[in-house]
């Protein structure tokens, strides 16, 4: 049984996801639309190939259709859910392309940059990271926390792979990451204050 | 205790940001079992790594993007609801048609066995491509071709004759199909999935082509592996979907 798209509309994600368990499309279109921006962009950060990113976007949103019933509410939003299905295809997509693990480069600015910049020029490229990358709450980190909090969620490197990147101890990294996200929140705290 | 939960924290930290190795992970999942000052901690860090992504430049998705993942999601909803057999539409539908949608008995007992088969079949699907291309202007009207897929895989072109006129829909890099199997294609019209006659098999090129008597109000064109003599709805899912503007 589908639902008429303008009553689709009035439902939160949540209410959603039951219709789309019920194989409704036109509950999945209204989740599509309100979300499909943002999952589209995450890929393309990640990938940095436009066929890539959608490709990865299009596998992301056809396993939520397909899965739509698992979704847990105890466990964060819809929203939150789709991004983490988002992030790991596209993390998983680099793995692929690299053979079993992303590819090491010694060049850490350059691995932030190469992803998106397939596309740019160099210059461009180092706009563009200036410019959206180390904005908000990012931005506001001191430039070696945001640096490996990028190379994690971003990048797709582990904690060891990051401290050989930067040639820093691994207690380094971990400190980094640490510190990177207690301020981030704690900023969020305040901004709920 | 407080050293112990300090190399926790930050391990806590990393793996939220999906930066621990497996086994790292693992040892710490093991961990959050049983203490939930680090549980706590993890929910208190939810909110952060929620908002990364949430940081990232807006780029507009392609608009055909919308197009594919809606065309997949419409012809498995379409084969759901011809398995379930049991919605209103298709009661209605089946009242006034003494087609295809009469025969749906047949499409719901196929649907279950073949969900191993669509599973394999998946990895088959070639729908990332899509152009649009005026392919000349013959006759009744300006020709349009619409392509999707990508080789290795199987790659569509449908040439569209004109407003409403048939067309033509080619494949390519289609693998032999064993003996008990063809190849259907199907046309989604105001968001129903209808059989084209014309069963069709491919060639020793991997090429296969079938007709399209009319092209009135079709949105997608769709082709998926069937049983021979064709079913009533899809059996599986499509090894090509191409959105037609």
């Amino acid at each position: 049984m589908s639902v008429k798209r303008d009553r689709a509309e009035r439902l939160a994600d949540e209410e959603l996801m039951p219709l789309v368990g019920e194989k409704d499309p036109e509950a999945f279109e209204v989740f599509y639309d309100r979300h499909g921006g943002v999952a589209y962009s995450l890929a393309y950060r990640i990938v940095g190939e436009r066929g890539a990113a959608e490709d990865v976007t299009q596998e992301a949103f056809i396993s939520i259709w397909r899965s739509g019933a698992r979704f847990d509410p105890t466990r964060g939003s819809v929203r939150s859910w789709l991004l983490s299905v988002v992030r790991n295809r596209a993390i998983d997509f680099l793995r692929s392309k690299a053979g079993k693990a992303p590819k090491l480069a010694f060049d850490d600015d350059a691995i932030l940059e190469q992803r998106a910049a397939e596309e740019l020029t160099e210059d461009v490229a180092m706009q563009r990271e200036t410019a959206s990358e180390v904005r908000g709450v990012l931005g506001q980190l001191p430039g070696e926390q945001s640096k490996v909090i990028q190379l994690a969620y971003f990048g797709g490197f582990s904690q060891s792979e990051i401290a050989q990147m930067l040639g820093v101890p691994l207690g380094t990294v971990k400190g980094r990451m640490r510190l990177g996200l207690e301020k981030i929140r704690g900023e969020l705290a305040e901004g709920l204050a | 205790m407080t050293e112990n939960h300090e190399r926790w924290n930050d391990d806590v930290a990393a793996y939220m940001l999906g930066a621990l190795d497996p086994a790292e992970a693992a040892e710490l999942e093991r961990h959050l079992e049983g203490c939930e000052r680090c549980r706590e901690r993890v929910r208190w860090l939810e909110p952060a790594v929620r908002m990364l992504p949430e940081e990232v430049e807006r780029v507009e998705p392609p608009a055909p993007l919308r197009e594919r993942v809606m065309a997949e999601v419409r012809a498995d909803a379409a084969a759901a609801s011809a398995a379930a057999g049991t919605t209103e539409r298709e009661a209605r539908s089946e009242r006034k048609s003494p087609g295809w949608l009469r025969r749906l008995g047949g499409g719901a007992l196929g649907w279950r066995p073949v969900v191993g088969l669509a599973v394999m079949v998946l990895a088959l699907v070639a729908v990332a491509g899509y152009e649009i291309g005026n392919g000349g202007d013959e006759g009744g009207g300006p020709a349009q071709t619409f392509t999707a897929g990508k080789a290795p895989g199987v790659t569509a072109e449908m040439v569209a004759e004109g407003d409403g006129e048939g067309g033509t829909l080619q494949l390519a890099n289609v693998h032999q199909l064993p003996e008990d199997q063809v190849l259907e294609a199907w046309v989604q019209r105001d968001g129903e999935v209808e059989p084209v006659p014309a069963l069709f098999v491919p060639d020793r090129e991997g090429n296969a082509s079938t007709m399209i008597e009319s092209m009135d109000g079709v949105e997608v064109v769709m082709v998926t592996y069937e049983p021979k003599g064709g079913s009533d709805a899809p059996t599986s899912k499509p090894i090509v979907t191409v959105p037609i503007q």
